[in-house]
């Protein structure tokens, strides 16, 4: 994510191609990127270094071609196991899209990041992004947004999470509108004035400007926010989320929206 | 004939066995079913485990917390012998942002109170730590909860145990398959883990409590959101191992406003008017359960830990401070299949309405 940032904000190409250069080196044959060199799964992040393999490529060149590649077959071919259908929760469990821990179900970030990676490297219309699309739109809130990935357990309907909402916009930008994505929209923009955390900020800006639903006020906002967490929660994570939301038009919405169907 | 021969043929051939042989075998046989007999008995007994468990009345969260917990700290023994020097890493149960719902999280006057009581013992360090579930934005669950700035004011440190550094471990349980458990760097780097949790139920494991509440020290970066690897192993199991592994030392249950029905996020606040402190887990979920009206022989983890981590039966535990009934407040649980061995009519039936009587807890006791 520090890449992509960096990368949109026009800081030279050498002081992000070694972030770049130290995702390859991670990089497992299979082209899974796991979370930490020391493990080999999970790979959740395989996605997020696509992106920023994408991202970096106008800047640094093709070098990293290989690492995209590997990387988006890896994708393709990872999915989260069904469940037997079951009144118990509320989303299609027969839907697979993609699971934080291969092996395991499904579940909304992820499968967003899947799908921006996909999307990405031209693959937009693949079967499996298009099944990716359906899961997240069947995880919709009924009230719009949503949470981890679940609609309801029992009888209870769960509650949305600005953060989750902000980064699934960001994976279906591209999509034709539709009645979900409105709610979403309508749920998140009152939703993230009341919020001060840097990740559920920077994400909520990232998902509104995707659907061209950027509050005006958004810079305020967000320099407001950073001066926060800099005095308070210093943290490369939160500064790399509020400096892409500060891009008006945002890397990720960039470089992976276009037909949705090829 | 040759008798050693006969032997060899077996007794559908006509062998007849001395009288050395009757009450060598017999011997054997009763000494197997003895020794068989006496495993039962002593897992029956869970292996001769016993743990002290106290309970204090608490009336809300403006009541004197910090003399509460100290003095229950106290009645277990602990001092500032044990405590001198020690870096504690306190658990809550910050599931959720929770704005105007505080029977979700633990209430932050528990937590403070806790800091204070472990200060005024020495401690070198006392950290609260937290992995949420289902919530990536620790900063938003601190906000929303009050946690935050509660730590703010008493100047404590609060690290977000879902994006820590992680270390693989040998998992000392084994009820999953897995053979190592990631726990986070800094709950391996201090000396003790409390257990901080909120009193609840829950709609899968049936009650979530002191053990339930470790859960949350697993990392999301490598377990997820929600930790699905764990479910897939079994919630009962994943709780054993995990508190095998990571052997907390103490636990101290907010059950001054609980939650019942569709726990642990969605139920109802439910007053229990109590805090139950105790060094085993174990014993203490096994004492909340009973608290609120339920049965702790439905809850499967808890089965699972009876004579392994710990004691659940009532004669191996001994209560300190105020008795079981005189807190006993019944929880309502969600009528699902999987719950329904938690409901213990019994236990419901002696739910006090009114304030205790003495004879009424008489009548509690010979139970």
């Amino acid at each position: 994510m520090a890449c992509i940032a960096l990368a949109a904000h026009g800081v030279e190409p050498q002081r992000f191609e070694n972030g770049l250069a130290w995702l390859s080196n991670v990089r497992r044959p299979d082209g899974s990127v796991p979370v930490s060199s020391a493990v080999s799964s999970p790979a959740w992040p395989t996605g997020l270094a696509v992106l920023a393999w994408v991202c970096g490529r106008e800047r640094v060149g093709p070098r990293h071609e290989p690492d995209i590649e590997k990387a988006a077959h890896w994708l393709l071919a990872t999915r989260g196991c069904r469940l037997p259908p079951t009144d118990e929760v509320g989303h299609d469990t027969t839907l697979q899209g993609w699971p934080w821990v291969e092996g395991t179900h499904s579940w909304a970030e992820p499968t967003a990041y899947a799908i921006l990676a996909l999307r990405a490297v031209g693959q937009a219309a693949h079967p499996r992004v298009r099944e990716g699309v359906r899961l997240l739109l069947d995880r919709t809130l009924p009230s719009g947004g949503w949470n981890y990935g679940n609609t309801r357990v029992f009888d209870s309907t769960l509650r949305p999470f600005v953060a989750t909402t902000g980064i699934v916009l960001s994976a279906l930008a591209g999509e034709r509108s539709a009645a979900p994505i409105d709610a979403s929209i309508a749920y998140l923009t009152p939703a993230l004035r009341d919020v001060r955390s840097p990740l559920s900020v920077g994400w909520g800006f990232i998902g509104l400007t995707a659907w061209n639903s950027r509050p005006n006020d958004a810079r305020s906002r967000l320099a407001r926010c950073a001066v926060r967490t800099r005095n308070e929660q210093p943290n490369t994570l939160y500064d790399t989320l509020l400096l892409l939301a500060a891009v008006e038009s945002c890397p990720l919405v960039r470089v992976t929206t276009g037909d949705p169907h090829g | 004939m040759d008798e050693a021969n006969d032997k060899r043929t077996g007794p559908a051939h006509g062998w007849k066995p001395s009288r050395r042989e009757v009450f060598g075998v017999g011997g054997a046989l009763l000494l197997t079913g003895g020794v068989l007999t006496g495993l039962r008995q002593w897992k029956r007994h869970e292996r001769g485990l016993r743990a002290d468990v106290v309970i204090a009345k608490a009336p809300g969260y403006d009541a004197d917390l910090v003399s509460l917990v100290g003095d229950g700290v106290k009645e277990l023994g602990i001092d500032r012998r044990e405590v001198r020097g020690k870096r504690i890493l306190l658990k809550p149960n910050l599931v959720e942002a929770s704005t105007g719902r505080t029977h979700v999280n633990t209430d932050p006057a528990v937590i403070l109170a806790a800091i204070e009581v472990f200060r005024r013992l020495d401690a070198r360090e006392v950290i609260v730590a937290e992995a949420q579930g289902h919530r990536r934005d620790s900063l938003l669950v601190l906000d929303e909860s009050g946690m935050g700035r509660a730590l703010e004011e008493a100047d404590a440190a609060f690290f977000d145990l879902n994006h820590d550094e992680f270390v693989g471990v040998n998992n000392a349980g084994h009820w999953t398959s897995l053979g190592s458990l990631y726990l986070p760097k800094t709950a391996l780097d201090v000396d003790w883990v409390v257990s901080v949790p909120k009193l609840k139920t829950h709609h899968w494991a049936g009650v979530t409590c002191a053990m339930k509440n470790l859960f949350g020290v697993m990392p999301g970066i490598v377990y997820g959101w929600p930790k699905n690897i764990l479910h897939h192993q079994g919630i009962d199991n994943s709780i054993l191992d995990i508190n095998a592994t990571v052997k907390p030392a103490l636990t101290i249950v907010d059950g001054i406003v609980g939650m019942e029905g569709d726990g642990p996020i969605m139920g109802s606040a439910k007053r229990a008017k109590c805090v139950i402190m105790g060094r085993n887990l174990t014993a203490v979920d096994a004492t909340a359960v009973r608290v609120m009206g339920l049965n702790p022989y439905g809850v499967g983890y808890l089965t699972g830990a009876s004579g392994e981590l710990g004691p659940i039966h009532e004669r191996n535990i001994t209560q300190r401070g105020e008795p079981i009934e005189a807190v006993r407040t019944h929880f309502n649980v969600l009528d699902l299949p999987h719950l329904r061995s938690i409901v213990s009519a019994w236990l419901a039936r002696k739910e006090p309405s009114r304030p205790v009587s003495e004879r009424a807890l008489r009548r509690g006791r010979r139970h």
